[in-house]
């Protein structure tokens, strides 16, 4: 059954689709950022296995490797790529998070949400009696 | 509520994934249409025209070369947000983030550490010299040799890791590897080709898979460095302490 | 073999993405997500692609996994609330 045949991309969606969950319903934004970078890491994970061979060899021509029998190359070095860009997009994620503590002192959103709409309409109450 | 709402959501995407994935060509199939025309055109002519065993870095340095340079922008992206927005360390006030912990480092922890990161450095140098033969590169070298200022900073603290690569050396040589890709693709327009040529028209065809060699290890080279540099100066800002400013609770 | 080990990797994978999803402590989040890279390193490599999983090794168990404990002892956080 084709289902079954392809259970490389059933492994990617269900990963993809756990990572999406975390980033939807988990309150905390440390938690929200393993989500995202689980979402990356899966479709890293499809995107190679689309270019994979049965019984296929790594592309490096050294000795006498057969060109014939060798997986695709290109995905791979599109997703070299893109796994730099996923390092560089979580370092700078972390460093916001830590000016955002120190600034309100939690990483729950929702508080983070509450606090900020009580500062504008307390800046808003301030202004208004001036 | 909220969270009902998004578990059906993200199940009802996931049948809907599931179903693509049902109706996709079975994987690894040796009849695929790409198999025919772009894999082999790729796999048999790179050896030729980039003069490297590794055809992926054959890929990433030569075809698309445009590709390679901006993400190594977008490392350097990254590094200026993370200064913009924490700054570097001021060595007059750097407290080592581990001093919080009780128990300091051992006499043998801190003699294997210096045994073991020259080696892991020397490892490192061997990955990123060896990108175009063997399986390695200049980014993965790169990433080896911050692992390895990591594991010094956590064991010997920041103030001495600071004093191993200190600013002075590290912010000239965190662009490296943008000024390197660029340095390369001028060089390319003043050999006579387009701009990243690595095969220059204007000399003999005699003399061109040398120039291409020594071009690719160039590369390789700046992005190695500039990667460490980057991954090193990203771990030294994100790891300063200073003052806490009271929380706005 | 090849299929069994395939499988195997894939669900190591789904099992250690829940747990660094459903843990209280942000710490043990961390170190599990670090085991995931691990593995994720691993399904490169049997997927023949032998630059990517250098990759994934020094990068996702060396550098983030370190960003992401710097940044929680910087938080003071270890239970998520």
């Amino acid at each position: 059954m084709r289902l079954l045949h392809n259970y490389h991309y059933i492994g990617a969606m269900v990963l993809f689709c756990i990572g999406l969950y975390t980033v939807i319903v988990r309150r905390n934004i440390i938690k929200k950022l393993i989500g995202l970078n689980i979402m990356e890491t899966s479709v890293f994970f499809f995107y190679i296995s689309l270019g994979y061979l049965d019984g296929g060899i790594a592309p490096i021509r050294t000795g006498g490797a057969d060109p014939s029998r060798m997986v695709n190359p290109i995905p791979q070095a599109l997703i070299l790529t893109g796994i730099v860009v996923a390092v560089s997009v979580t370092a700078l994620a972390l460093s916001l998070v830590i000016l955002l503590y120190r600034q309100y002192g939690t990483l729950d959103v929702d508080h983070l949400m509450r606090d900020e709409t009580a500062q504008d309409s307390g800046v808003g109450e301030e202004e208004a009696t001036q | 509520m909220k969270k009902l709402l998004s578990l059906l959501f993200i199940s009802a995407l996931g049948i809907l994934l599931l179903y693509v994935v049902a109706n996709m060509p079975p994987m690894g199939d040796p009849g695929a249409p790409t198999r025919e025309r772009v894999i082999p055109r790729y796999l048999e002519e790179a050896e030729e025209e980039t003069n490297t065993t590794n055809v992926i870095t054959g890929i990433i340095l030569n075809y698309r070369g445009y590709d390679t340079m901006g993400e190594v922008t977008v490392i350097f992206c990254a590094l200026a947000c993370v200064l913009a927005v924490l700054g570097r360390e001021k060595r007059g006030r750097i407290y080592a983030f581990v001093d919080r912990s009780t128990t300091p480092s051992s006499v043998i922890v801190k003699t294997m550490v210096r045994f073991l990161v020259p080696l892991i450095i020397l490892f490192s140098v061997y990955t990123i010299m060896h990108g175009e033969i063997s399986p390695g590169g200049g980014f993965q070298g790169g990433a080896i040799v911050g692992a390895s200022m990591i594991i010094f900073s956590t064991i010997f603290g920041l103030w001495e890791a600071s004093e191993r690569i200190p600013q002075k050396l590290r912010a000239p040589l965190e662009g490296s590897a943008c000024i390197t890709f660029f340095l390369v693709g001028v060089l390319g327009l003043i050999g006579g080709g387009n701009f990243l040529t690595y095969a220059w028209p204007r000399i003999s065809s005699s003399l061109q898979p040398a120039v291409v060699t020594w071009l690719t290890v160039l590369v390789e080279i700046g992005i190695g460095l500039g990667g460490a540099m980057v991954f090193i100066s990203i771990l030294f800002s994100m790891s300063r302490e200073e003052e806490e400013i009271a929380p706005a609770a | 073999m090849g299929t069994t080990l395939n499988v195997v990797i894939i669900a190591l994978l789904v099992a250690t993405a829940l747990l660094a999803v459903f843990s209280k402590d942000l710490l043990a989040a961390v170190i599990v997500f670090s085991v995931y890279s691990l593995l994720m390193a691993l399904m490169w490599q049997r997927l023949q692609a032998p630059d990517l999983a250098l990759t994934e090794a020094a990068v996702g168990a060396g550098i983030t996994t370190v960003l992401f404990v710097i940044t929680i002892f910087k938080t003071h956080r270890r239970e998520e609330r």
